[in-house]
Parts: structure tokens; sequence; C-alpha cells
């Protein structure tokens, strides 16, 4: 047992109202350089919906992550040894400016200087690439709140999981539905940017499993934008470097929360440690499809178990880290209650970001000038959702809709029991059964009720202490790092032809 | 006293006197490297007409300013020049650099001065010649095509030039056609004479003086082989060469993006563009 920690996230899609203010911290403290303008570290997608960059989950296409070979062994899509060679000066998986969008600024100081004239003066928009006015075509949240659906949410790679029939009845007026998705770098326990690299510029960092591209090795040869399944890592054209979200450690180093993690405004984000197993990920990533979602689990370690910690201890983990897994958040949503997933776990990355599907149960047409509902029991079953689930399996359970329903039914059970124990508008006999169905106890579903709407602050972040006075002994002597800090020469990452 | 003085002028005098002959000496290198290429002293014509009593043909103020811009007279229009160039099949006279007045009258002195001998040196006896020898032909290919090394490690002739359809693309742009350099430099002779020390300014660069042809065992071979090669060659089958080497070039560029699009057919071309162009 080779335990080590990861520092994970838990995304609760059904607080996410959607209002990409996780993006705009993101871009205001990490992407507004030049270079920069069209990488959204964090972006906050509009379900069903092509994303950012277009499409992304079509791995027929992009050829991100990892397939499972003939002989059982992981393959990247993208690339291999021999074809980082052939395909090093063209890599014929890459996206263009096309499938991101072209950036764009508004001419503002139009706004005070135009000349008087008989129109009110306009800002028109000017691309931020080469400065001309442009038109704007498209944009990274193009499609939100089903902007343009007929186009874009009806390409929704998920949508295959559904028959012609439930793609048809899913845009029909009484079902049409939309959810969020805010989409940060998962830092996978498999990391197929990681694998493609060929300068070895992008790395694990070891003591919380923050995935990070190194700015003075990299070489921008781009093979980690076109590996990441995700689309999560971007290329600097400024720089000539490649650039990804860092989770922002150095805040994470100093016990803040992420930027985007902080500003969330419907708290819907989590972020602890899990302990896991290194050793199991090779046969963990090469599971059959159905069975990834139960091995990633089992790969999580209860940081409860005496063994577990004395194992962890061993493999030099500090006592406050494990500390911080037990009081982990993520914990309890993954492993504990098991109603977060993994998005797409198919594409074998092994991501640490999970999301807590959407519930989507009321369904109302307006008839006659009345508005009526589908179904007079608010809380009718979760098969009548909106949402199918088949669609959700797609998106959040490499296609195994148990994962999914359970997690659903469990969301559901909860609401019923608070329904019951706070309006008593639910009898407690129907609570209770639901509760029984899904194996919930009602102590536990009070603990899902107060993690998931009472949280504070100091329950979604449980940030373990970075400990980079110890972290720095494995490159230096603390003392000597301590008095040549700041002395030297430092340049930012540029291009040097 | 008056022996010193004496002594003193004779020193003078003879000093005098050697610088005079080491005058005659550099004019005569001059125009050994300079003029010998093209034209003889008594010899008869070679690329340039015999130089001898030039002066008695035309005034030395004409021949300086012609001696030191060929190239000016000739684009001013002047009737005798024309008819010079006329005269040399159109190859017009190379201008040669530092070239001044002084200069260009030291050298119609000594021409002038060779004029006047029975036998000048400058008669084009130096200049290898004998009649066509078809022996000598595959000796001057290799030359010209590099096969064989030139013994001053000069360039190969095909790197630039071309000759009918020698060589595998018919061998180079950058310079004239050879094919009928024969004719055109005025016979075997004038041919001879000009590669025995190049005068244009690039091949003045490539064969200087101590890179020069062998005569007899580069020279004479490769003028062998330009006139077997004017004599197979008509004119008129040199210019399909030019469009077959263009045809060749698009097929082959045509085939290299064939071949790209084959190997890299599964490469990504873009989603979001395929989305909106389908009708909505």
């Amino acid at each position: 047992m080779d335990v080590r920690s990861q520092v994970s996230m838990v995304f609760h899609l059904d607080k996410c109202i959607g209002c990409h203010t996780c993006s705009i911290a993101c871009k205001n403290i990490w992407t507004d350089r030049k270079g920069t303008e069209y990488m959204w570290w964090n972006n906050v997608e509009t379900k069903p919906g092509t994303g950012y960059p277009t499409k992304w989950e079509d791995q027929e296409a992009y050829r991100g992550g990892w397939t499972l070979g003939p002989d059982g062994q992981l393959r990247l899509r993208s690339t291999d040894k021999r074809r980082t060679v052939t395909n090093i000066f063209h890599n014929p998986s890459m996206p263009s400016m096309d499938d991101y969008y072209e950036p764009w600024t508004y001419d503002y100081s139009n706004l005070f200087d135009a000349p008087e004239g008989a129109d009110q003066p306009v800002a028109r928009p000017v691309s931020m690439v080469t400065g001309e006015p442009i038109e704007v075509k498209a944009g990274p949240n193009w499609d939100d709140d089903l902007g343009g659906s007929p186009v874009y949410a009806a390409n929704d790679p998920n949508l295959d999981a559904l028959s012609p029939e439930q793609r048809l009845q899913m845009q029909s007026i009484e079902r049409l539905v939309f959810f969020y998705l805010p989409r940060i770098c998962n830092h996978c326990l498999n990391p197929s940017c990681v694998a493609s690299c060929p300068s070895g510029a992008l790395y694990k960092r070891g003591e919380d499993g923050i995935v990070l591209l190194d700015q003075t090795r990299c070489r921008g040869w781009r093979a980690c934008v076109a590996a990441c399944p995700y689309k999560k890592t971007y290329y600097n054209w400024q720089t000539g470097k490649s650039e990804k979200c860092i989770l922002c450690f150095p805040r994470l180093e100093t016990g803040q929360a992420p930027a985007c993690f902080h500003s969330c405004v419907g708290r819907i984000r989590y972020l602890g440690v899990l302990l896991y197993d290194a050793d199991k990920i090779p046969a963990v990533a090469r599971s059959r499809d159905e069975d990834l979602i139960d091995a990633q689990r089992d790969m999580i370690l209860d940081p409860h178990d005496p063994a577990v910690v004395e194992a962890a201890l061993r493999n030099g983990i500090d006592p406050s880290v494990v500390d911080a897994a037990q009081r982990s958040p993520v914990y309890r949503f993954v492993k504990t209650w098991g109603i977060a997933l993994p998005p797409h776990i198919e594409f074998r990355t092994l991501p640490m970001l999970f999301y807590v599907p959407p519930l989507l149960p009321v369904m109302s047409a307006k008839k006659d000038g009345a508005v009526r509902n589908a179904s007079d029991d608010l809380f009718a079953d979760v098969e009548d959702a909106r949402a199918p689930i088949a669609y959700l399996a797609r998106l959040l359970g490499a296609g195994n809709e148990g994962k999914v329903r359970a997690a659903l039914r469990k969301q559901w059970a909860v609401r019923l029991h608070r329904r019951a124990t706070t309006v008593g508008d639910v009898d407690r006999a129907t609570a209770d059964r639901a509760l029984r169905e899904t194996g919930c106890t009602a102590e536990e579903a009070d603990e899902i009720y107060r993690l998931t709407a009472l949280c504070t602050f100091e329950d979604r972040f449980v940030i373990p202490p970075m400990h980079r006075e110890e972290a720095i002994e494995m490159l230096e002597d603390p003392h000597v790092w301590k008095q040549e800090t700041g002395f030297g020469f430092r340049a930012g990452p540029k291009r040097e032809f | 006293m008056r022996t010193r003085v004496a002594a003193a002028l004779v020193t003078v005098l003879s000093l005098a006197a050697a610088a005079g002959e080491a005058r005659a000496d550099g004019d005569a290198d001059d125009f050994k490297t300079s003029c010998a290429n093209c034209h003889t002293i008594g010899g008869g014509r070679l690329v340039g007409p015999d130089l001898k009593d030039v002066e008695k043909r035309k005034d030395r103020a004409w021949l300086v300013g012609f001696v030191t811009d060929p190239t000016g007279v000739l684009a001013s229009g002047d009737p005798y020049a024309q008819k010079l160039l006329a005269e040399a099949n159109r190859v017009p006279m190379t201008p040669i650099a530092g070239m001044n007045a002084k200069r260009a009258g030291q050298l119609l002195d000594l021409v002038a001065a060779e004029s006047k001998l029975e036998k000048s040196r400058f008669a084009g006896g130096a200049v290898p010649d004998r009649a066509f020898d078809a022996k000598n032909v595959p000796v001057g290919r290799d030359l010209y095509t590099g096969a064989a090394g030139l013994k001053g490690d000069g360039p190969a002739c095909i790197g630039c030039h071309r000759v009918g359809d020698t060589g595998a693309l018919g061998g180079g742009r950058l310079a004239p056609d050879l094919t009928d350099a024969v004719a055109r430099l005025g016979g075997r002779k004038a041919l001879s004479a000009w590669l025995s020390a190049p005068p244009t300014p690039t091949m003045k660069r490539l064969f200087p003086f101590e890179k020069a042809l062998d005569p007899e065992r580069e020279i004479l071979p490769l003028v062998d082989f330009l006139q077997d090669a004017a004599a197979r060659h008509a004119p008129s089958e040199r210019a399909p060469a030019r469009v077959a080497f263009v045809l060749l070039a698009l097929g082959l560029a045509g085939a290299l993006l064939v071949g790209m699009e084959i190997a890299w057919r599964r490469r990504f071309r873009g989603v979001r563009e395929t989305l909106v162009k389908e009708p909505s």
C-alpha cells in the first residue's frame, strides 16, 4: 500500500447558478496577461451544450485521454513514443483558435471620444489577436443558458446516449432542461497531459497531487493540449509555453481556498484531502468502463482506518495532513455517501474533481394560460426528472446509470426526509421508506443536508497544511533556502527564438 | 666627390629604369589576367577583336572611356560600340573590376608597344587549342557533371549551368545555358581563352588565377563536350525542358500534398465551424 495524499474537489451541481463569478475570479488572478486572453482555466458550461472548446467531450475528434488497447494496456489517444517524433512539428490532433474562440475586447474609448453626431456612439468589438474590429461569432460560453440550442445544445456529445425519441422529448418545452457544469483542471491521478509531454515539463506534485507545468522546461510542443481530454491545458502564444490551472497553490500554501472556490456565490465548491493507494492506479485505470467508478472509489482509502494512517505516516505524510483527510468534505461526498461522481471517467485519467449530479424534478407545462405540473407530486421519482438518467450517466458515470440513479435517489431521499421534518407536507412514512430504499439513515441524511445547505467556510474548505518547509528539504537545506530567498535572477517565461 | 655623385645618379637612373620595367611587367600581368581571355595582339579575333594597332582604328579618349565603362558606353547607343557588339555575337565586353582611366592608359600603352613588335607575346600562342576530339567528350562530361573533380577544387559547372539535357534535371538555372557556348563566344579557341581566365564577376571569384582550369586536362575536354552538345541539341528542343521542369515541380508538390493528406487523414479539422455551417 503506497498511501499518498491528493487535494480533491467536489462541485455540487444542484447549487450552481451559472453566474461565472468563479471564471472571473480566476481570470483576474491568472489569465489577464498577453497571450492568455482566450484561456479560461475555470469555465462554466451550460449542459446540454457543446462547451469550451466546442465539443471537447468528443474524443473521436479531439483524441484526448487514454484508450484501452487490445492487449489490455493503456495508450494515449493523441500520441505515443513513435508518433511524438514523427508528429513533433505537426501535431495532427491540435484544436485551433476557431474551436476555442477569437478573444475580443471593446473599443470603449469611442464612447468618450466619438465626435458629436446624430447616433449614439458604440463600443465596437475588437479582436485581441489582430487588433482589428471583428464580428464576434463564438465565445467561451456562447451557448450559455441554451443560447443557440439548435446548433450547440443539439450537438452535445452526451446526447448520443439517448434514443432519437428521447432527444426530441428533451427539447420539448415541458422537459426542456439545462444545468451548469463549472470546470477546472481535474488534477487527475493518471494524467494524460503529463504522460504526453516530450520535454517532461508537466508533473504531479508529490505532497498534494496538484498537476503543474514547469514554465522553464516547457518547450511549447503542445502535446499536453492535444492529450488532455478535458482540454484544460492551454498554449500561451505570447510566451510560447503551455499553461494550466495550478489550483491556486500559492493560496493553498497559505491556507486560503483557491480563488474560484473562495468566490463561489452558490457555495457549490468543496475542497479537501483524499488519501489513496497509488499502487492501484495502473489496475484501476485499466478497469472496464462500468467498473471504473467503483474501482476509483476503492482506491480512495479510509483516513480513519488505523492501518491506512500508519501507512500514510510511514510514507512521510504529515499527521496534520492525515487529520485534514479525516475531516475532508470530499471524502464524505465521494466515499461515505457516494453521491459525487467523476466526470467522464471513461477517459481513464482518473479525475479527482467530483460532481454531485443535479436533481431537476419539477416538470410543468403551460396549458390554457395556466401552469400545470406534469405530476401533482412535487418530488416524483428521479426517473421522471427532466434530465434523462442516461444523459447524466454519460456525463458523470461512464454510461453507468446505476451509479447516477443511486446518487440522485439518495439526494431525493434527503429532500423527502427534510421536507417531512421541517415542512410536514411529506409524511414521515414516505420519507423513511425513501431513506430505507437508498440505504441512508436519518443521521446521514441530516449530515448530507447540513453539508449541502448549511455549510460554513470551514466545512467546505478543509485545506491541509502544505508544510513547504518540509517539502523544500527534498531540494535544499531549508536554512540555506531561507537565506538565499530573494537573491539571483529570475525571468518570466518568454520565447527564446 | 664627383664619382659619388655619378654613382648616385647611376643608382637613381637604374632605379627609375627598374621601376619602368616593373611597371611594364605589372601592365603585362594586368593584360594577361584582364584582357587576354578575350583579346590577342596580332593573333586574330577571340571573343573580342584583335587589339593590334587599335589606336589606328579609334582615338585613345574613346578607348579609355570604353575600357573603363563598357556597359555605360554600350547603353549610350554609341554606333562604334554597337558595331563591336554585333561582331562579338552580342557578347558584351565584361566590365573589369577596379578599372580607371590611368590603368586603361597604361594598358593602351602596352598594346601600342606590343603592336610595334614583330611577334607580340600576346599573339594567342598560350591559348590551348586543337581540333575536336570525340574521345575527350566523356571526360568533359564528367568534369561538367562533377563526376570528376576539378583540379583547383572549383565547383562543377552543372551546379549553375545547363547543357542540353545532361544531368538529372538538366542542370542549374542560375547561370546562362551553355549548350551553344562555342558558337556564342566565337569558336573553340575563343572559348578556351575565355575559360583559362574567366572575366565575369561570378566566374572570376569561383576560378581565380590560383584555381585556374588546367588547359590540357580540363579546358580542352570541356570545350569538346560543349561542341558535341551543341551539335546534338538543336536550339528548338531546349525550351520544353524548362516547361517540363516546372511541371515536374508542380507534380512533385502535388504528390507531397496528397501524401500528407493521406498520412494525416485522421487529423483534427475543427468542430465548431462544421457545427455552425450546418443548416439549423
